[in-house]
């Protein structure tokens, strides 16, 4: 298949894949807690809304800094599924595409002025610490593949068996990292519903279009790499079934767990993180 | 041991004398990232920060004054180019001299604002970075000391030793202090109260981002396999 027409159709169906499983994820937290919830297609409909809404600014934003930001989030994302689905390159750029998200998510809240934006940037500055476990899984993974290769890593398992059962505390570790980025989960500090929307408070219109867009894409990658990474090579059907699988696993754990402080958030992380690092460093060992 | 496991397809090589930079899709895009955000920072007006006033329902607009903007953004500017040089670079000490001048930056932006709390966090942040130089440049000196380059692309190909080992954790030590990341991150965390969102992207961007050159290039010296 032509490049850019693989490029567009995987960065399609990560959009609508991504959109419908966090309508899915918001009806599954909705009927857990006996509430009807939205249609499952919400997500999408509130999504597309926005991009025919009008668009505002803050008078007390960083311009352009404000717009350039929100437009980065969904350049890197779209970057991913190439990295990703399309090229199968190195996951070492996944993690500098997660670095820089970081750093959208920190800006995108600090750029607006509003005291909301400004808590969740500081919250997110607070929760990298707490993102020792990526490293830490992208380097067990290349400790057992040798390498960073994602072709190379699904070869790997091919011949020898999911990841999943060879370092499973690497996968718990990289599930508590999707964990944190899913919404009103006891690690998704940086948009609490003490502070509104964190991050996102001040974006409206076509902005807010672009952040929401890029949320899609991000939670599908996030799912795939997972699936990928750790099951291996999996026909579409699986990983359409491992996708919402995680989804109402990960949902159910919102609806029946508190939003957590960010202080208790980062160190229940970072236990997490050095139970992991040296659970799987003793396994790497021992196997 | 193959830097393309690691870092993706070679694209290729610029040859200055004994230093090659080599092009793969992890440097590319980390250096272009780097850059743009570099690019958005030199361009942009910081925010006007607003605040409950305590005692009474007014806000309170904080802003950035037009001399301290200026320091600012030239720090902001100076920190970008010298992120990118490192996410570019193929010589171990020429990252070293990066993340020394990233570490240098960091501070002038933090120790530019003038309050108690945030010049307090610069004088801790800055005590680090200094101790900080001393592993930094004695990790490569070590390396170099044993194999005899500094070229990564070298170092690809040359013998792991526990000397080298040693160096390596030197290194990142070093590059942790420098950046101020965790466990330093703490230091320079007030920082990120004040106005000013395009100056403190560019610290949280370096930091983030060496760091990730630094696993790239620490795999590539002590070769796992």
């Amino acid at each position: 298949m032509n490049l850019m027409a693989n490029i567009l159709l995987n960065v399609l169906i990560a959009f609508l894949v991504g959109s419908v499983l966090l309508g899915l994820y918001r009806k599954v937290v909705a009927r857990v807690q006996s509430r009807p919830g939205p249609p499952i297609i919400q997500y999408l409909l509130h999504l597309l809304k926005f991009y025919i809404k009008e668009s505002s600014f803050p008078k007390t934003a960083a311009m352009p800094f404000y717009i350039g930001i929100a437009s980065i989030l969904m350049v890197i994302w779209i970057s991913a599924v190439i990295v990703g689905p399309v090229t199968q390159g190195s996951l070492l750029i996944i993690f500098g595409i997660y670095a820089i998200h970081k750093i959208v998510e920190h800006n995108a809240g600090s750029s607006s002025g509003s005291p909301y934006g400004k808590l969740s940037c500081v919250r997110a500055v607070y929760s990298a610490a707490a993102e020792v476990p990526l490293f830490a899984v992208l380097v067990i993974i290349y400790l057992k593949t040798g390498s960073m290769g994602i072709s190379d890593i699904i070869n790997y398992q091919a011949v020898n068996g999911p990841l999943l059962y060879a370092i499973p505390l690497a996968a718990a570790m990289y599930l508590v990292l999707i964990i944190s980025k899913a919404q009103y989960t006891p690690f998704s500090i940086t948009k609490g519903k003490d502070i509104v929307s964190g991050y996102e408070t001040e974006h409206f219109g076509l902005l807010r279009g672009y952040l929401m867009i890029s949320e899609s894409i991000m939670w599908y990658m996030l799912l795939w790499i997972f699936l990928t990474v750790f099951l291996g090579p999996i026909s579409p059907i699986a990983y359409i079934i491992g996708m919402v699988g995680i989804t109402v696993g990960i949902a159910f754990i919102s609806a029946t767990s508190p939003l957590l402080n960010p202080n208790h958030s980062v160190i229940l992380q970072i236990i997490f993180a050095i139970i992991g690092i040296v659970g799987s460093i003793l396994m790497l060992n021992v196997l | 041991m193959d830097i393309a496991t690691l870092s993706g397809q070679v694209f290729g090589y610029i040859p200055l004398g004994d230093i090659v930079l080599y092009f793969t899709p992890f440097n590319l895009f980390l250096f272009g990232g780097a850059l743009l955000f570099t690019l958005l920072i030199a361009l942009s007006n910081t925010e006007t920060q607003v605040e409950a006033r305590f005692g009474s329902l007014e806000d309170r607009e904080v802003k950035v004054d037009i001399g301290e903007f200026k320091i600012r953004r030239f720090l902001a500017i100076v920190c970008g180019l010298a992120t990118a040089g490192a996410m570019i670079t193929g010589d171990l000490f020429n990252f070293t001299l990066f993340a020394a001048l990233i570490g240098i930056v960091n501070l002038g932006l933090v120790a530019a604002v003038k309050m108690v709390d945030v010049l307090d966090s610069a004088f801790q942040y800055g005590i680090i970075a200094m101790i900080s130089s001393l592993p930094l440049f004695g990790g490569a000196a070590i390396v170099l000391a044993t194999t005899g380059t500094l070229s990564i692309l070298e170092l690809a190909n040359s013998t792991v030793t526990p000397m080298v080992t040693f160096g390596s954790m030197l290194l990142l030590m070093g590059i942790a202090g420098e950046t101020g990341v965790a466990p330093f991150y703490a230091t320079k965390a007030e920082m990120f109260r004040t106005p000013g969102s395009p100056f403190l992207v560019i610290i949280h961007l370096s930091s983030l981002l060496v760091i990730v050159r630094a696993i790239e290039i620490l795999l590539i010296i002590n070769k796992p396999f």
